[in-house]
């Protein structure tokens, strides 16, 4: 067994070593398809930061001053619920002063200043609104009606912010996923055709392991292995080029003035570590099945 | 050890390689096929080591149907036949001991095994002080040397040889056959297919002689005609 794994490796480490250029090729284009695969996911996540205040098809937010006496509350919870066949009454939600804050964190991510400036005491609290109707206008109408009330601050509606930005994400998202998925696809091909070529160089080698009786898997292993490796090595390189623009990014919107929106785009730490995991084990899934096809397909050299 | 029962094969659509075959082959014996080119000598051979598949009829190797081996059995059937050819087969970039350790290697023998049976091997066929030469600073007997020894590390039951002798000059032929006759001496079975008059008649073994794919001739200690 231990000749076995001894005689994968080596031979894995020698084809590797003698088709250098196409090897290259291959993890050069896993790696920007795996960094645009990246790059994806991250965006995605910065845009969630600015929608999750409207996740839920909430349409408008009433925001009720840190201020507000609990009867102004009441008597703006109480005209919300004046309105059943406009807004969807099982579906209001009071966010209190600490869920308020909790939301706001994520929000402002990317701007400690504005961040700093709010405490659980002096944040609004904020009723989330789902409407029953499509139609803007009566919507529009009832905001500018609970505008008046005591003790609310302002009401926010998603026409005015939210669906700039949803639109946005999605053209960004479809964009992104797109040139990934045929960057991937090629990543798979390069991979494949290295492959090929390595088996075909040494088709001489794998005839004569025929001959003497290995099994189709003994002489498949170090291909495979040699295809894992390219895919790993570009998941790799990957992660240093999403962690890089990360870097950049986080820095470049940290010089944003604060409340533009822009400084929410940044994401957490631990969600970028989670992106690199699963970018490393898309390298060696796409190494693996490229080197898969051409090791299956190619042995009759 | 070798039986073929009606065995015919057809390349192709209509491309007659073996009509209708049947010989056997008991343990120890030392066979020639004989015959022109294109009489189907070397399409026997590749149906026995399940190079090629018979269109019709059984070949049995080493108490093994090879007809109905599933692809996945092949390489252990591999490993109980030694075959060599007319081109020897060797690997240009490993030395005479890699080559030959090579058909170990990658049936995943220990190393010890290797260390221990190659220099044996390569004694048993006189190139013990030529391992670490390369197969092209050697002459052709000696390539077909490496290849039988290649062949035989492993132990086989049977020997397939194609031509061995087809590139070499009649001293060196001799040298191989005499090689070949000390490994049958062992109890390896050894088929041949040869179209060389010299060495099939200073054997005096079992001849079978093809043409166009019929056996026309099935003789004790024969001679080619």
């Amino acid at each position: 067994m231990l000749a076995r794994i001894e005689y994968a490796l080596r031979e894995t480490w020698a084809s590797f070593r003698r088709n250098l250029t196409l090897t290259m090729a291959a993890v050069l284009t896993s790696a920007i398809a795996l960094l645009l695969v990246g790059a994806t996911f991250l965006i995605q996540r910065a845009f969630e930061n600015l929608l999750v205040q409207w996740r839920g098809d909430v349409a408008m937010i009433v925001f009720v001053r840190s201020d507000a006496s609990p009867e102004q509350v009441a008597l703006i919870d109480g005209t919300l619920r004046a309105a059943p066949s406009v807004i969807d009454v099982d579906k209001l939600r009071y966010l209190d002063k600490a869920e308020s804050y909790a939301e706001a964190q994520r929000i402002f991510v990317g701007d400690p200043v504005t961040l700093s400036l709010l405490t659980p005491e002096t944040i609004p609290t904020q009723f989330k609104v789902v409407p029953l109707t499509e139609d803007t206008d009566l919507v529009r109408s009832l905001a500018d009606q609970y505008r008046t009330l005591p003790g609310v601050e302002a009401v926010a509606l998603a026409e005015d912010e939210f669906e700039v930005i949803s639109t946005l994400s999605g053209f960004v998202r479809n964009v992104t996923l797109i040139m990934s998925l045929v960057l991937l696809a090629v990543a798979i091909g390069l991979i494949w055709n290295t492959i090929r070529t390595a088996m075909f160089a040494r088709r001489r080698e794998i005839e004569v392991m025929k001959l003497v009786g290995a099994t189709n898997w003994f002489i498949r292993i170090p291909f495979m292995l040699e295809g894992l490796l390219q895919g790993l090595i570009g998941g790799v390189v990957s992660c240093a080029g999403v962690w890089a623009l990360n870097s950049a990014w986080s820095g470049g919107v940290a010089a944003f003035k604060p409340g533009t929106g822009i400084s929410s785009l940044v994401v957490p730490a631990g969600y970028l570590s989670g992106v690199m995991v699963v970018l490393l084990l898309l390298g060696a899934a796409i190494g693996a099945i490229g080197s898969a096809i051409a090791a299956s397909r190619f042995l009759d050299v | 050890m070798i039986k073929l029962d009606g065995v015919t094969k057809i390349y192709g659509h209509d491309t007659l390689a073996v009509d209708d075959v049947s010989f056997d082959v008991a343990k120890g014996d030392f066979v020639f096929l004989v015959g022109p080119s294109g009489s189907g000598k070397s399409t026997l051979l590749r149906l026995m080591s399940r190079e090629e598949v018979a269109t019709e009829g059984d070949v049995w190797v080493a108490g093994r149907n090879v007809c109905e081996l599933p692809p996945s059995r092949v390489p252990f059937l591999r490993r109980s036949l030694g075959n060599i050819f007319q081109d020897y087969k060797l690997l240009l970039n490993k030395t005479v001991f890699e080559n030959v350790a090579f058909a170990l290697e990658v049936i995943g023998k220990p190393r010890h095994v290797i260390r221990e049976q190659v220099p044996f091997v390569l004694e048993l066929v006189g190139l013990a002080d030529k391992s670490e030469r390369f197969p092209n600073q050697l002459s052709g007997g000696e390539q077909q040397r490496v290849s039988i020894a290649r062949a035989f590390v492993n132990r086989p039951l049977i020997m397939l040889a194609d031509e061995p002798t087809g590139n070499l000059d009649p001293a060196t032929s001799e040298g191989i056959m005499a090689l070949l006759q000390a490994i049958n001496e062992t109890g390896t079975t050894v088929v041949m297919a040869t179209h060389d008059h010299r060495v099939v008649n200073a054997m005096r073994r079992r001849v079978i002689q093809l043409d166009r794919g019929l056996v026309v001739r099935d003789q004790e200690r024969g001679v080619y005609e």
